[in-house]
C-alpha cells in the first residue's frame, strides 16, 4: 500500500473508532457534517473562495433513518478501506449497486444520491478527498485542446503527451485524478473553458486555438471535479489567465460560478477546485441586445433559477447582478450556437475576440 | 273534494245527516286500525315489539318492588303462528287490576307521574294482546301470583276495542312453582326475520341493566345473559311539575284541583323548587305582566322651579299652619330623598308624613287630604299641573309645556344613555319630546304612568316611528329595544295583590300571564332524584359483560332540564379486542334503560353520533362525517321523567337542542379517553417499532465498528437507552475486600420525571444499604425496595454490599417496558 493510500485509509479507520468510542461512552453514536445548502456558504477572503459556514447538520443514530445512514457509513468505511488496502478503484455507481451485495439489507443504499451523499459526507468528516478513496464518477473527466505539453502518471507507466500535436481532433482526455499530471510548457496566453460540444468542436474546426494560443477545455455542462481541477492547476502553475464561454441562460452561469466559485456541494473542496480569477466570457445578456442573438423567451424555472441566483452569495456581484437583472427585463435567453445565426465563422472572427479584447485577455 | 257549503240553506237536513254518521271511536279501536303507531306494522316487528313491551313491564315490575329481575322469555313456533310466553319475578299483580292492565289500553300508573320508568302511558302490553288477539284471533293467557299467596291467578283475556275494556273470557286459580311474578303467554302471526333485532334488544337491555338475570329461548337457540352486579339501580322518587315544563292548560287543571287559596302558596305546594322566595318572584313578574309596572320620575333638581311644598300647602286646607308646613316639608323632603319615584311610592310617602304629622301635632289627616296631597305632588312631578288660566286650547302653549316639559328632560337623559353616541342630541331631544307626549296623553286615562313591558314598546315604537318620519333618521330596532330596557329598568313592580286562586281559576288571561312569569322566573333546575341513570361504573361493567373490547370508557352528564322534565345523558365506548374491525361502529341507542332498536336513522343520538368529527378522536371515518369505522361500540343513554320520542312506538329520540347537545358532551367525554387510550398505543406502537428497528441495527453498527477498527465488540445498551430515551435501570458491581460494592444506576433520559419502585432479590444478606430503601427476607432471599423519585436527565443511585457469590435479580415498576432499559 502507498503512503497516500494508508494515509486515507487510517483516516477512515480513525472515524469508525470515534462511533466505537461513541458507544463505548454510552453516547448515541453520530457525525456532524456542514449543512451543504447555498444558505450555509461564505466567502473566505484568505483564499478567495467559497466555503461551507458554521452551520452543521448531524447524522444520529437518535432516529431509524439516522441510525441507517450511520450503519451505512460503516458499511462503506470498510469498503473504501477494504478498496486501498488492494489499490484498487471504484465508480460511485458501482458503489451502488455493490452495495447490493452486502449482507446486511439495512445497510444498502435505495438510490445513487444516496451513496453519492454519504461519500461526500465521509469527504468531509475525513478529510480525504474522493479521489484519494479511489472513487470515481462513471464519466470520466472532459478534453483539453492546445498547445500544452504535459507528463501522465498511468496505471501503465508515464506518457508524455502534447495537446495539440499527439493528440486527435477529439483533445487530450483529463484523467480522473489530474494530480498524476505533471505539466512541461505550454505556449498557451489563456485558457478557454466551453460549455458544450457543439461549439467546442467549431472552435477546433476553425482553428481558434492555434491562431489565439488558447488552451480549449471542454466543460461538457456541469464541469467535473477533474476539470476544474485541472483548470485551477493550469491557472495556479501556468499562470494563464482563465475564461469561460457559455450558454446564456441561468444554468450556463452556475457552471461559471462552479469554475470560479466552487460548487455547494463541494465547498468543502473549494480551495483544491476553483479558479476565483475565471472570467465570464458570455453569452451575457448583453450581448444577446447588443448582436441581436436569436432568443428563446424564459421559462419559468429559468426565472426561478434567475431569481434564486440574484440570492447566491457567489453572484452577489456588481456586475453579476447588472446581467440578472437585465435578463429578467429583457426576458429572453439565447444558446451559443445562436451566434451562427451571423456565420459560421462569426464566433471566432469577431465575437471571441471582440469580448476578450474587451477583458483584457488578448 | 264535494263542498258542502254550497247546498247549505238549501237542503237543511245535510248537516244533521252528516252528524249521524258521526260517532266516538274507542282508542283500542283507532290502535286497531293503526297499529304501525306502536311497532305493530309486520309479523317480524310484531314479535319484536311485544318481547320489548313485556321485558320492560317485567324489569320495571320487579325493579319497583325491589326484587333483582329474572326474565325469561321463550318463543315458540306453533305451525303458521308463534307464541311467546314472558316471566317475571316480579311482585305480580292482584286479581282486579290485572285485567285492566293488561286488557285495556290507556291504564297504567305510570302516565301521570313524574318519574324515570321504561313504560310511560300504560299502551304498550295491551297493544301486544291486541295484536295477538287480531293477528291470531286467540285470547292472551296470563298466570300471576303475588306474594304470599298459595295460590296463582290465571286469566285468558281479550281486549274489547268497541270500548276498550278488557273481556274476561276464563278466570281461574291454578297453581305456579314461581312464588311471586307474572307470566303472560301470546298466540301471534309472526316471523323470525327480525331475529337480529331480537337479539340486539335482549343483548341491549343486559348492557344497560347488569342487574337483572335475562334468558332467551327461541326454537333453535338458547341465550342466558347473567347478572353483573347485585346493585338494584337507585329507587327513583316521584317529583311534582317544575314551573319552567307545565303548559297552560295544565296549570288550569292544577287551579281548579288545588286547595290553596293564595297564589303564593299554590305555587309552593303544587310545583317542585319553589319555595317563598321564587314564589314572589314569580308573583312579582306575574305582577309586571299582568298589572304594568309604574313609571318612576326624577325627583325636581334644585334648580328646578318646581315648589312641592306650596303644591302641598295649596291642596291641604283647614289643618292649621304649622301642621301644613310640617305635612307639606317632610313630603317634600322626603321625595327629594329618592333616586326616583314611582306613584304608589308616593303615596307610601304622603302617608307617612301623614301619620307622623298627626301624632306630633294632633291634628287628623283624612283620606281626602292625602289623595289631594298625592294628586298635587304627583301632577307637579309629572309636569301636569293645569295651566292657570284655562288656555290649554292654545296650541303655542301646549309646545312651550312640551318643550321644557320635566319628563322630556328626565326621557331624553335615559334614551341618550341606552342608545349610541352616534346619534344627534336633537335626534334624541326630539324623540324624548314625542315619548314624553305619549305619557302626557297616558296621564289622562291613569296618571299613575302604569305600563305593561308590551305597552311600553309600544310607545318607544310611536315615538321612534314619528323621529324617523319627521327627522329623517333612523331609530332602529335595536336602539328601540335599548331604550324600552332602559325605561323598563326605572320602572317599578307594583305592589298589588295577585288575585286569589279562585280568582285566577276563571281568568284564563291571568292565568296565562302567571304562566309566563313562571317561565321567565329563574328557578333552580328540578331534582335528580326521579331519575336513575345507569351510572358511568354500571354502564362500564355493562359493557365489559357483552363485549370482549381492549378498551372501555363511560360519561354520567350531571342533569339538565328540558321542558320542565329533568334528564341524563349517559354514554359509554368499547373499543378493539373482539369486535368486529371491519364496517361502522355499532350504535346502541337506550332510553330509560330501553334498547332503541328500530328507526336508528331518525332518532338523535344517531344525528348527534354521525355529527361528530371522529377522526379527532383517532377513529377512521370516511368523509370526516357520519358513523365511525372500526372496533367500536358507542352507547348512549337517556333518562328522562319524560324521553321525548318522535312517536308512538318509542323507536326514536327526538331532535330536541338540549338533549343534543347533552348527548353530544357526554359522547365527546367517553371519547376523550379512547383517544388518549388510542394515542398512547400509537406512540406505544411506534416506540416499539423504533425500538424493534435500532434493536437489529445498532448491534449490526457495533459489530461492523469493531470489525473495521479490529476491536472488541462495544457495549451498546447505554445509547439504546438514551436513543429511546429510556429509564435506563443498570446494575455497576464492583470488588471490594471479601464481598463486592453494588450499585443500581437509575438515568432518566426521559422527558419526564419518573417514580420507580425497584426490587433486587439478591441471595445473601445486603449490607451498607443507602438511604431510603429496606430489606426484607423470606426463604433465604432478601428482598430490596427502593423508591426513586427521579427527574428527568437526572441519575439516582441505590448502594449496598454483599458477598462475592450472590446472585442478583431486579424488578422494575413505574415505568412501561417500552419505555425501560434494565441491565443486570
Amino acid at each position: 500500500m502507498s503512503a497516500d493510500n494508508e494515509q486515507a485509509r487510517a483516516q477512515l479507520i480513525d472515524l469508525a473508532a470515534q462511533f466505537y468510542d461513541q458507544f463505548e461512552l454510552g453516547e448515541i453514536p453520530h457525525m456532524s457534517v456542514p449543512t451543504r445548502t447555498k444558505n450555509n456558504i461564505e466567502y473566505d477572503e484568505e483564499m478567495d473562495v467559497w466555503v461551507y459556514g458554521d452551520r452543521e447538520s448531524t447524522r444520529s443514530a437518535n432516529s431509524v433513518r439516522g441510525a441507517r445512514k450511520l450503519l451505512k457509513a460503516v458499511y462503506t468505511i470498510e469498503f473504501l478501506a477494504d478498496q486501498l488496502e488492494e489499490d484498487r478503484s471504484s465508480t460511485l455507481r458501482e458503489l451502488y449497486y455493490l452495495s447490493e451485495s452486502w449482507d446486511n439489507k439495512e445497510a444498502q443504499f435505495n438510490d445513487q444520491d444516496e451513496s453519492n451523499g454519504l461519500i461526500e459526507d465521509l469527504e468531509i468528516v475525513s478529510g480525504v478527498t474522493r479521489e484519494d478513496f479511489h472513487m470515481r464518477p462513471e464519466e470520466s473527466g472532459a478534453t483539453l485542446m492546445g498547445p500544452l505539453h504535459l507528463r501522465e502518471q498511468t496505471r501503465r507507466g508515464e506518457r508524455e503527451i502534447h495537446c495539440q500535436e499527439d493528440v486527435g481532433e477529439g483533445g487530450y482526455q483529463i484523467p480522473n485524478n489530474p494530480d498524476t499530471i505533471e505539466f512541461l510548457g505550454t505556449d498557451a496566453d489563456f485558457i478557454l473553458a466551453v460549455e458544450t460540444g457543439g461549439m467546442r468542436d467549431r472552435l477546433v474546426e476553425n482553428g481558434f486555438d492555434e491562431e489565439y494560443n488558447a488552451l480549449i477545455v471542454h466543460l461538457k455542462g456541469q464541469p467535473a471535479r477533474a476539470t476544474r481541477r485541472i483548470t485551477k492547476r493550469l491557472h495556479n502553475e501556468l499562470d494563464l489567465p482563465v475564461t469561460v464561454f457559455a450558454d446564456g441562460d441561468p444554468w450556463s452561469y452556475r457552471i461559471y460560478g462552479s469554475v470560479a466559485y466552487g460548487s455547494i456541494k463541494s465547498a468543502h473542496l473549494s480551495e483544491y477546485l476553483a479558479t476565483p480569477e475565471a472570467k465570464y466570457i458570455g453569452i451575457q445578456p448583453a450581448d444577446i441586445v447588443e448582436y441581436d442573438l436569436p432568443t428563446d423567451p424564459l421559462s419559468d424555472s429559468d426565472i426561478n433559477a434567475l431569481e434564486s441566483e440574484l440570492e447566491d452569495p457567489r453572484f452577489q456581484t456588481e456586475y453579476w447582478e447588472e446581467q440578472i437583472e437585465l435578463q429578467l427585463e429583457i426576458e429572453k435567453k439565447s444558446e451559443q450556437q445562436s451566434l451562427a445565426s451571423h456565420g459560421l465563422d462569426f464566433v471566432t472572427d469577431t465575437y471571441l475576440p471582440e469580448r476578450l479584447d474587451a477583458m483584457g485577455i488578448i | 273534494m264535494t263542498s258542502f257549503q254550497s247546498t247549505l240553506g238549501e237542503e237543511s237536513g245535510i248537516a244533521e245527516e252528516l252528524a249521524e254518521s258521526q260517532q266516538a271511536i274507542s282508542i283500542a279501536e283507532f290502535f286497531e286500525k293503526n297499529k304501525h303507531m306502536l311497532g305493530f306494522d309486520s309479523g317480524a316487528r310484531g314479535l319484536v315489539t311485544a318481547v320489548k313491551e313485556a321485558v320492560d313491564n317485567a324489569l320495571d315490575a320487579a325493579e319497583e318492588a325491589g326484587i333483582l329481575p329474572d326474565i325469561y322469555v321463550e318463543i315458540q313456533e306453533e305451525g303458521d303462528y308463534y307464541r311467546l310466553i314472558v316471566e317475571d319475578n316480579g311482585p305480580g299483580l292482584t286479581k282486579e287490576s290485572l285485567p285492566k292492565v293488561f286488557g285495556k289500553l290507556l291504564y297504567g300508573s305510570r302516565f301521570h307521574a313524574r318519574e324515570q320508568s321504561r313504560g310511560q302511558q300504560g299502551i304498550g302490553i295491551s297493544a301486544a294482546v291486541l295484536y295477538s288477539q287480531l293477528t291470531s284471533g286467540k285470547p292472551a293467557k296470563i298466570t300471576s301470583r303475588t306474594e304470599g299467596t298459595s295460590e296463582a291467578q290465571y286469566f285468558e283475556l281479550i281486549v274489547d276495542t268497541d270500548d276498550n275494556e278488557p273481556e274476561i273470557s276464563v278466570e281461574e286459580t291454578t297453581t305456579w312453582d314461581r312464588p311471586h311474578g307474572t307470566r303472560i303467554e301470546l298466540e301471534m302471526e309472526a316471523n323470525m326475520r327480525a331475529r337480529q333485532q331480537l337479539h340486539n334488544y335482549i343483548k341491549h337491555t343486559a348492557v344497560v341493566n347488569p342487574h337483572a338475570r335475562l334468558e332467551l329461548r327461541e326454537p333453535k337457540a338458547h341465550f342466558k345473559f347473567e347478572r353483573a352486579t347485585d346493585q338494584l339501580p337507585e329507587e327513583t322518587e316521584e317529583i311534582r311539575p317544575h314551573p319552567h315544563g307545565v303548559e297552560l292548560g295544565t296549570v288550569i287543571k292544577m287551579l281548579a284541583a288545588t286547595d290553596s287559596q293564595t297564589v303564593s302558596g299554590f305555587l309552593q305546594e303544587e310545583f317542585t323548587r319553589v319555595g317563598k322566595k321564587t314564589a314572589e318572584s314569580v308573583i312579582d313578574a306575574f305582577r309586571d305582566r299582568h298589572y304594568g309596572r309604574e313609571m318612576r320620575w326624577r325627583p325636581p333638581a334644585s334648580h328646578e322651579s318646581v315648589d312641592l311644598d306650596a303644591a302641598v300647602t295649596d291642596a291641604t286646607a283647614n289643618k292649621g299652619a304649622d301642621a301644613t308646613a310640617a305635612f307639606a316639608g317632610a313630603i317634600e323632603d322626603e321625595v327629594a330623598d329618592t333616586d326616583r319615584i314611582a306613584h304608589y311610592e308616593l303615596r307610601d310617602v304622603v302617608d307617612s308624613a301623614a301619620d307622623d304629622v298627626e301624632d306630633e301635632h294632633g291634628t287628623t289627616f283624612g283620606d281626602t287630604v292625602r289623595e289631594n296631597a298625592i294628586d298635587a305632588v304627583w301632577l307637579e312631578l309629572i309636569d301636569a299641573v293645569p295651566a292657570d288660566d284655562d288656555e290649554t286650547d292654545d296650541p303655542a302653549a301646549d309646545d312651550a309645556i312640551e318643550s321644557e316639559s320635566r319628563l322630556v328632560a328626565d326621557l331624553y337623559d335615559l334614551a341618550d344613555d341606552a342608545t349610541s353616541t352616534r346619534k344627534d342630541d336633537e335626534v334624541i331631544q326630539a324623540f324624548a319630546v314625542r315619548l314624553a307626549g305619549t305619557f302626557e296623553d297616558e296621564t289622562e286615562d291613569d296618571p299613575r304612568h302604569r305600563l305593561t313591558h308590551e305597552t311600553l314598546r309600544e310607545y318607544v315604537d310611536r315615538a321612534a316611528e314619528l323621529t324617523e318620519e319627521y327627522d329623517d333618521v333612523a331609530f332602529g330596532d335595536t336602539a328601540r329595544e335599548n331604550v324600552v330596557e332602559a325605561i323598563w329598568g326605572v320602572m317599578a313592580t307594583v305592589p298589588d295583590d295577585p288575585p286569589l286562586v279562585r280568582e285566577l281559576e276563571g281568568d284564563r288571561d291571568a292565568t296565562s300571564d302567571l304562566v309566563d312569569g313562571m317561565r321567565a322566573t329563574d328557578i333552580m333546575a328540578p331534582p335528580t332524584r326521579c331519575l336513575s341513570p345507569i351510572s358511568d361504573d354500571l354502564i362500564q361493567a355493562g359493557l365489559e359483560k357483552e363485549f370482549d373490547a381492549e378498551f372501555y370508557s363511560s360519561a354520567t352528564r350531571d342533569a339538565e332540564v328540558h321542558g320542565g322534565d329533568p334528564f341524563v345523558v349517559e354514554a359509554g365506548i368499547a373499543y378493539g379486542g373482539e369486535l368486529p374491525a371491519e364496517g361502522s361502529a355499532n350504535v346502541m341507542r337506550f332510553a330509560n334503560r330501553v334498547p332503541l332498536v328500530y328507526q336508528r336513522g331518525a332518532c338523535a343520538t344517531t344525528d348527534v353520533v354521525k355529527s361528530i368529527g371522529w377522526r379527532n378522536y383517532g377513529l377512521d371515518q370516511p368523509g370526516g362525517s357520519g358513523l365511525p369505522n372500526g372496533p367500536v361500540v358507542i352507547m348512549i343513554h337517556v333518562a328522562s321523567t319524560n324521553v321525548p320520542f318522535t312517536s308512538e312506538s318509542k323507536d326514536a329520540v327526538a331532535n330536541v337542542p338540549e338533549i343534543e347537545d347533552e348527548i353530544e358532551l357526554a359522547i365527546r367525554e367517553a371519547a376523550r379517553d379512547l383517544k388518549s387510550f388510542l394515542n398512547k398505543r400509537r406512540s406505544m406502537q411506534k416506540r416499539r417499532k423504533k425500538q424493534n428497528v435500532l434493536g437489529t441495527i445498532l448491534p449490526e453498527m457495533a459489530t461492523k465498528v469493531a470489525e473495521v477498527t479490529g476491536r472488541d465488540e462495544p457495549d451498546i445498551d447505554d445509547a439504546i437507552a438514551r436513543i429511546m430515551n429510556n429509564v435506563l435501570v443498570e446494575r455497576e458491581l464492583e470488588q471490594n475486600g471479601d464481598g463486592q460494592a453494588v450499585s443500581v444506576v437509575v438515568e432518566n433520559n426521559s422527558s419526564t420525571n419518573k417514580t420507580l419502585e425497584i426490587t433486587d432479590i439478591v441471595s445473601a444478606e445486603p449490607a451498607g444499604l443507602s438511604d431510603g430503601a429496606t430489606v426484607v427476607e423470606m426463604d433465604g432471599e432478601w428482598f430490596i425496595k427502593w423508591e426513586a423519585d427521579v427527574s428527568s436527565g437526572d441519575d439516582a443511585v441505590l448502594k449496598y454490599e454483599v458477598a462475592d457469590d450472590a446472585s442478583f435479580d431486579l424488578d422494575v415498576k413505574g415505568v412501561e417496558t417500552e419505555k425501560l432499559t434494565v441491565k443486570q
